[in-house]
């Protein structure tokens, strides 16, 4: 955008340009007038997102009434969450958290070595199936388990008395066991794709030199490869702990009927369990939560100081394949019976639910469509798909178009701020949905009376794009690494334009990840439950509120219908995802 | 083609001088090249002219037109300067094919459908590439991809072609025969090149004039020949190769008649002659620089040339080509480049002879 043009080099001495026209041009060759405008812009939009909630939780913990509502501010909030029995919900939490990190974490590294680096038969079919649970909504399968490990009606414990003629439930989802459970079997497909890669792209010879030094195979993966592994292992640990802290459906499900409370439902609780709902008390313990978040995040980072990944990254190794024998068709097994518990079982009572009248009772005479044609006549049902459909797709896209331009600005260029932005659309990583659908309930309260948010579609909207917007800066983050910075450069040089560059280079080359990124954030959002809870109101219900409610009525049989839809739209999605990765990858 | 002008072009980072106070002129059509070791400041001073840089100091002309004057605050950006670049990685987009890689400076530059593929096809004949046109990008091998690079970099016929260690990634063979075929196109089309290597023989081999940096300054500009037998410095003498470098003291010094003088100088058990580029006092410290490949082994006590030292043969290694013989005398080992079939046993007192214009000395 250079307006001056070029001038002879000698009579450039003698007509110097004027001090307008000069800044003028400066202010237009390294574009810092519009830059200027653009990093405004987008830290007011970023502090809107996390900034903004994160001050009104506070406010609204040292408020003493609801939000919207005239009253004075005093400690009792932080007074009322200092009790013993919260001693107990901090213990629950935690203990949950670890109980279910480290059996996951086991469970993973195995699936992950599995995968990666035997040769197990169809490994690339089990990869996919391995991960299938993790794109599931929590809400579907809590509630298929629900029905599956129910002590009186559930399916597991009739065949379980039919074949032993025992009186007593074989299992009971309803404890700490069924809790745990629930959640493992969303880490584990977590961590096994955060550490796959990794597994995969580990350099051989590193391996293979300890094998030339004269170490069995065995001594080489304690010394070599679980060491190598240490980093992306306590990270993936780090990273589970704290997702188990924030979980919500699992306890809300399978701990709230049999007395046992973690953080996020106890939140939860006292907004929409209480004939009053008690505001204070829930925002100091979300603002408590969000301290203990903050230092576990602080742990987390002085832990992974200083560690290199350098060895299990980079180029694509072939890594070497361990010939297992016989023993691959029990590898293949563990795999198998994994997808089986995790996905089959659970869809398997899904559709049980839907074709029989009365869920427990299942003969032939209760085959019914009834729940089907129930659904379909349902305006509720009809209006929360298109709910969930116009925030799936607007917050997908939004989310994903902010995390580009902040990734952008932080990794590829050296503009003033960028670490500020930065860190700001790192902020809501640290609140779980719970919290910040706390701290959003505060901030749209707060707002000023024309700007109508509260309550309407728009809340739901902005919650899901804070708290889409770390991975999905994330994401992006690691399709511009991989673009070296000479493809951007090269087209400078050969006279684009910076907005040319962006456009036929940057934006050309990253969409693949835009579009990974954003099928990953439209899952996120068919999923979330637990800010949604706190943002809905009548009108702006989404499918997994829907599901909430019915549930909550006891219609388990209508619930399994909704509850198939979504099934078929994840399996639907995923496959048109993967199959997407596959021509891009055979294409680059 | 332009010329290439750099005044007192300096780039700081932070408090570190990366490129300091360079001073260079680049006629048009000639083939100039920057070299040096890592970190000495030659890609820095390439990516100035680039514009993909800001010159902390000075003032970089292109042709007529300055494109960045520092104390004026003006720039321009590396889009309006019209050039033509060849990356180290070459950057060859890998979401286009060959022909949309090559097409992209025109269709940039918005030129019609049928100008653009003219000049495309020209470009791709020109690196004899013109039948992969229609392939994906990611489809081709180095030596390919550098060619479709140098097409990309020639289509629009830009003011300057600058290069960053285009041949780099290549291996040795290629590396020869890349170099060679772009010299002579180069010379066809009389285009001015900016070329950046650490490859001594690279830039021997292609460039009408070296420029030696280190530590972000130049050392010596001259041409492959010039700077290879006359360096200025130590520095210079020691960056190409493997010399001999002996210290002596200046016994006499008198013009040679032509631009150069003749010295009679002394070291540790030995003494001769040699050129030098200036004139030096008696007793002055020099250095004297003479290669392996201009010393010759005789017999003891022959003495046929300017120079010579007697010593005795340490280490000899065949190479293929040629022997590598080291020879241990009073003064230093002598590294001596024989040829292959000379029979040399360990131990064997011998004389190692130069003549006057195989020894260079400058001060210390």
């Amino acid at each position: 955008m250079t307006i001056i043009h070029n001038r002879p080099l000698d009579d450039i001495a003698e007509t110097a340009p004027t001090i307008a026209g000069n800044a003028f041009t400066r202010a237009f060759s390294g574009g810092s007038l519009w830059r200027l405008i653009g990093m405004l812009l987008l830290i007011l939009i970023l502090g809107f997102l996390t900034i903004y909630p994160l001050a009104m939780l506070l406010y609204g913990s040292l408020h003493s009434t609801p939000p919207g509502m005239a009253g004075e501010f005093n400690l009792n909030g932080y007074r009322s969450i200092m009790t013993t029995q919260n001693l107990i919900v901090l213990a629950n939490t935690i203990g949950i958290s670890l109980a279910k990190t480290i059996p996951s974490l086991t469970i993973a590294v195995f699936l992950a070595w599995i995968v990666a680096r035997t040769d197990t038969p169809f490994r690339g079919t089990l990869e996919v199936l391995i991960t299938l649970p993790f794109f599931i909504p929590p809400i579907l399968t809590a509630m298929a388990w629900g029905m599956l490990a129910n002590p009186q009606v559930g399916v597991i414990n009739m065949v379980w008395r039919w074949a032993t003629g025992a009186t007593d439930p074989l299992v009971n989802i309803y404890s700490y066991g069924g809790v745990i459970w629930h959640m493992c079997q969303y880490s584990i497909p977590f961590l096994f794709l955060f550490m796959v890669d990794a597994f995969r792209a580990m350099d051989p010879s590193l391996e293979e030199s300890s094998r030339m030094c004269g170490a069995s195979r065995w001594t080489t993966f304690r010394k070599i490869t679980l060491l190598l592994m240490l980093p992306v292992l306590t990270s993936s640990f780090m990273l589970s702990f704290i997702k188990g802290i924030e979980t919500f459906e699992s306890a809300l499900f399978f701990g709230l009927p049999a007395g046992i409370k973690v953080i996020t439902t106890d939140i939860y609780e006292s907004i929409n369990h209480r004939a009053t709902p008690d505001y204070q008390y829930a925002t100091s313990l979300s603002f408590a939560i969000m301290g203990l978040m903050f230092l576990l995040v602080i742990w987390q980072w002085w832990m992974l100081r200083g560690k290199s990944f350098q060895t299990v990254t980079g180029k694509g190794f072939r890594p070497s394949v361990m010939e297992l024998g016989p023993w691959r068709w029990v590898t293949f097994a563990f795999c198998v019976l994994f997808f089986f518990i995790t996905v089959v079982l659970p869809i398997g009572q899904l559709m049980l639910g839907s074709f029989f009248r009365f869920f427990g009772f299942y003969t032939y005479d209760m085959l019914t469509l009834e729940h089907y044609r129930a659904v379909f006549a349902n305006s509720e049902f009809w209006r929360a798909v298109r709910n969930t459909m116009v925030l799936g797709l607007l917050g997908a896209t939004a989310t994903m178009a902010l995390g580009a331009i902040v990734a952008y600005i932080s990794v590829r260029t050296r503009w003033r701020g960028r670490n500020l932005i930065d860190s700001m659309a790192w902020l809501p990583w640290m609140m779980p949905g719970m919290v910040l659908g706390v701290g959003f309930l505060w901030a749209f309260a707060m707002l000023p009376g024309p700007i109508p948010i509260y309550g309407t579609i728009w809340a739901l909207l902005l919650a899901y794009i804070a708290l889409g917007t770390p991975v999905s800066v994330r994401v992006m983050t690691g399709a511009y690494h991989q673009l070296s910075y000479d493809l951007e450069e090269c087209s400078r040089v050969h006279g684009a334009t910076w907005a040319q560059t962006m456009w036929r280079i940057m934006v050309a080359l990253a969409w693949p990840a835009f579009a990974v990124g954003w099928v990953l954030t439209f899952f996120g959002i068919m999923r979330e439950l637990s800010a949604s809870i706190l943002l809905y109101s009548v009108g702006s219900e989404t499918l997994a509120v829907v599901l909430m409610k019915l549930w909550a009525n006891g219609n388990a049989e209508q619930v399994s219908v909704i509850g198939l839809m979504m099934m078929l739209l994840v399996i639907v999605f995923r496959w048109v995802q993967l199959s997407f990765i596959k021509s891009r990858i055979s294409k680059l | 083609m332009a010329s290439v002008t750099l005044e007192n072009v300096s780039r700081m980072y932070g408090a570190v001088t990366a490129v300091d106070n360079v001073n260079l002129k680049i006629k048009s059509g000639e083939f100039v090249t920057l070299l040096g070791p890592s970190g000495c400041g030659k890609t820095t001073t390439l990516r100035m002219v680039a514009g993909l840089e800001k010159n902390t100091g000075g003032r970089i002309a292109i042709g007529d037109n300055v494109v960045s004057d520092s104390d004026k605050g003006y720039f321009v950006p590396s889009e309006r300067r019209r050039l033509g670049m060849v990356f180290q990685s070459y950057a060859i987009w890998p979401h286009m094919t060959v022909f949309d890689n090559v097409a992209y400076p025109l269709r940039i530059r918005r030129r019609p459908d049928t100008e653009v593929r003219d000049r495309v096809m020209n470009a791709l004949r020109l690196v004899e590439m013109e039948q992969y046109a229609e392939r994906p990008s990611p489809a081709l091998s180095g030596g390919q991809q550098q060619r479709v690079a140098i097409a990309r970099a020639l289509v629009f016929e830009p003011e300057v072609l600058l290069l960053d260690e285009p041949l780099s990634n290549l291996d040795a063979r290629l590396r020869t025969q890349m170099g060679d075929d772009f010299r002579a196109l180069q010379q066809r089309l009389k285009i001015t090149a900016l070329y950046v290597t650490h490859d001594q023989a690279e830039a021997m081999a292609l460039s009408d004039r070296v420029v030696v940096m280190h530590g972000g300054k130049i050392l010596q500009v001259g041409a492959p020949e010039e700077i290879y037998r006359r360096p200025e410095n130590r520095q210079v003498a020691a960056f190409f190769g493997t010399p001999n470098l002996l210290n002596a003291t200046v016994k006499d010094c008198r013009p040679n008649g032509g631009q150069y003088f003749k010295l009679s100088v002394e070291g540790q058990g030995w003494s001769g002659d040699c050129h030098a580029a200036t004139e030096m006092p008696k007793g002055a410290d020099v250095t004297v620089m003479v290669r392996p490949e201009n010393l010759h082994v005789r017999d003891a006590g022959q003495v046929n040339g300017d120079l010579s030292w007697s010593g005795e043969v340490s280490q000899a290694i065949f190479r293929g080509s040629h022997r590598s013989i080291m020879v241990k005398t009073p003064a230093q080992t002598l590294h001596v480049e024989a040829s292959s079939l000379s029979n040399v046993d360990i131990g064997r007192p011998v004389t190692v002879a130069a003549p006057v214009e195989a020894a260079w000395a400058v001060r210390n």
